[in-house]
């Protein structure tokens, strides 16, 4: 192979290839980094709400003073939620569904204090909570539930309560290692469970169980007085910007966070952004893969009579290519290497800069964009292989 | 492969003509494995064509060419490659070299493809070019060599070779009477080493050996 090799490597234009290989590198790097830069900033977006992606907006009936002197339910009927369903933006909807039981529950900090509060749980669908689907889980029988609790508790108990006593301030972390007495009452019953804090959430103000654990208690305690309509609603749309969402709610006299909704506009518009750069990127890449195959088809060309010679002396046109597929599929490793390399230098740099703004943030994995760039790499290779292939093989057939 | 069989053949292009008066275009032959054979032709009456049909890298042919009774109209890449590596050794009269090469690595291109060493040993290669004269061109390049230095050149190319049957397309078209017939001698030699046979052409001047059948194309 060293003498086919030095044969055919006659002509090969290193002005072409370092051309194809520094506009392939252009290309691959924006792709590369439009995907790790959403990743990141998809982190710094819900960085603040792990469990709780920004998309997922909360709508709720507007309690107005004449709701509560007329009695009138600000539950939300099956025909509403149905209705609501139907709309064309919405993509996934959930209820919150209520306990109807009696929840206390006693917090020790040892040798400090002795919390003990009435509270109550709510639960949404599984699907929109982001929670190791092993941690968030309750199995019928056991003691133990996961719990998530607004960071309001958090933030109320260490600035303001803590603070005045002189007690120590709690971190997310001691209080996630920490257990939650729980003693659940009703229907003439009551049980203790050991509630699990697996994390705080700023969007919801609401403490959180996981469904199957509200569904088996509210069979088990559940006293029949409250309604079992839900009075909230957990819902995923596809497009945040949407005015028919606004219009909506403001015609059926719901209510959302407003705020919510424009961060989810602004992840809306940052994934179009990014879109618009990968597709830019992706442009680049197929144009320096046409420049990659324009050399190596002038490159075939100039070489034809060896190669053909080569085919007619023995050689299968599988020896004979493999020099060229060898020759690109090198550079298209090269490309990547080179590309994850940049990629990390720059996201090195601008994670730098994101920590100072969010000191908790925590980068997500280079994965995905690895997984990118080596399907990238895989199809372009597939692509380089077979048209050299064709190349030689019209060589064979004597077409040209 | 014991043999080769033409059947009816006739290039398209003579396809017009009404006067084909040929030992071997529409008539059917048989070229068997183990023997000697001369093609002599006048220029233009197809003997370069012959030989690319037999050898699989022309297909503008009426007629059959069957090897074992096997046509090989539809003969797959893979087999037309393992004929070429295996079975048919041919010496182009256009020598088909590659200038960019050395004298000798034009021929272990060649050598290298059927075994890991080499189908000929080295020793022998060297031998053959000090019998042909051209010893001190070994390791000169191709290109700067002259038309019969280069045929010569082929020649041992085209022994290097595990084959059942070698054409010599006008072998010995730029050679004097001396070097001919060293390499009538090396050709026959090689060839009944390996039990195969041989189809040589001319134009005039032939290579001399004990022909078992001349045809007239």
């Amino acid at each position: 192979m060293k003498l086919v090799w030095k044969l055919l490597r006659q002509h090969i234009s290193i002005p072409q290839f370092l051309g194809f290989f520094f506009a392939n590198l252009v290309g691959v790097v924006i792709i590369l980094l439009g995907v790790q830069f959403y990743n990141d900033i998809q982190a710094v977006y819900n960085g603040e709400d792990s469990f709780m992606k920004a998309d997922y907006l909360i709508v709720n009936k507007k309690i107005g003073a004449m709701n509560t002197i007329a009695g009138k339910s600000n539950a939300f009927t099956d025909g509403e939620i149905d209705e609501f369903k139907s709309q064309g933006f919405v993509e996934k909807l959930g209820a919150f569904t209520p306990s109807s039981f009696d929840v206390r529950a006693s917090f020790n900090i040892e040798g400090f204090t002795n919390f003990s509060t009435d509270m109550f749980f709510e639960s949404v669908p599984d699907e929109f909570v982001d929670v190791a689907s092993d941690e968030w889980k309750y199995d019928e029988g056991s003691t133990d539930i996961p719990i998530i609790l607004p960071k309001n508790y958090l933030d109320l108990y260490n600035f303001g309560y803590a603070q005045g006593k002189g007690l120590p301030k709690l971190s997310e972390g001691i209080l996630g290692a920490m257990k939650l007495k729980v003693r659940i009452a009703g229907n003439g019953k009551q049980g203790d469970f050991d509630g699990k804090i697996v994390g705080f959430s700023s969007r919801l103000n609401t403490i959180l169980v996981p469904e199957s654990f509200m569904q088996w208690a509210n069979k088990e305690y559940s006293n029949g007085i409250s309604s079992k309509e839900p009075t909230r609603l957990i819902m995923e749309v596809d497009n945040p910007t949407d005015d028919a969402i606004t219009s909506y709610l403001q015609d059926n006299n719901y209510e959302t966070d407003e705020d919510k909704l424009d961060a989810s506009k602004t992840t809306f518009m940052l994934r179009v952004i990014v879109s618009i750069v990968m597709a830019i990127g992706l442009v680049i890449s197929i144009l320096s893969f046409y420049i990659l195959m324009l050399s190596v088809f002038l490159l075939v060309q100039k070489n034809s009579s060896k190669l053909e010679n080569l085919l007619l002396i023995g050689y299968s046109p599988a020896k004979v290519s493999m020099p060229y597929q060898a020759l690109t599929v090198g550079l298209n490793v090269l490309v990547l290497i080179l590309a994850l390399v940049i990629l990390f230098a720059v996201r090195s740099i601008y994670l730098g800069m994101f920590e100072s703004f969010f000191p908790d943030l925590v980068a997500p994995s280079v994965l995905p964009s690895i997984i990118v760039g080596v399907v990238l790499l895989i199809v372009v290779s597939i692509f380089n292989i077979i048209a050299v292939h064709n190349k030689v093989m019209s060589i064979w057939k004597r077409k040209d | 492969m014991e043999k080769i069989q033409l059947k009816h053949t006739l290039p398209n292009v003579f396809m017009a003509r009404a006067d084909i008066h040929s030992d071997i275009w529409l008539q059917e032959v048989e070229f068997e494995k183990d023997k000697l054979y001369l093609v002599e032709a006048n220029s233009g009456t197809g003997k370069s064509s012959l030989c690319s049909f037999i050898y699989g890298y022309r297909q503008d042919y009426q007629g059959e060419i069957l090897f074992d009774e096997q046509s090989t109209r539809n003969f797959s890449v893979k087999q037309w490659v393992d004929i070429r590596k295996k079975h048919f050794s041919l010496l182009w009269q256009e020598l088909r070299m590659f200038p960019e090469l050395t004298a000798m690595e034009n021929v272990e291109i060649k050598n290298k493809l059927t075994g890991m060493m080499g189908f000929q040993k080295k020793k022998t290669i060297v031998e053959w070019f000090e019998q042909l004269g051209i010893a001190d061109k070994m390791d000169s390049k191709m290109g700067k060599m002259s038309f019969g230095q280069q045929q010569r050149v082929a020649l041992i190319r085209s022994l290097c070779q595990p084959f059942d049957f070698i054409f010599v397309d006008e072998p010995i078209s730029h050679l004097d009477d001396t070097n001919s017939e060293i390499m009538g001698r090396l050709l026959t030699a090689e060839a009944k080493r390996q039990g195969a046979g041989i189809i040589a052409t001319s134009i005039g001047k032939h290579i001399e050996l004990n022909y078992d059948k001349v045809f007239r194309l």
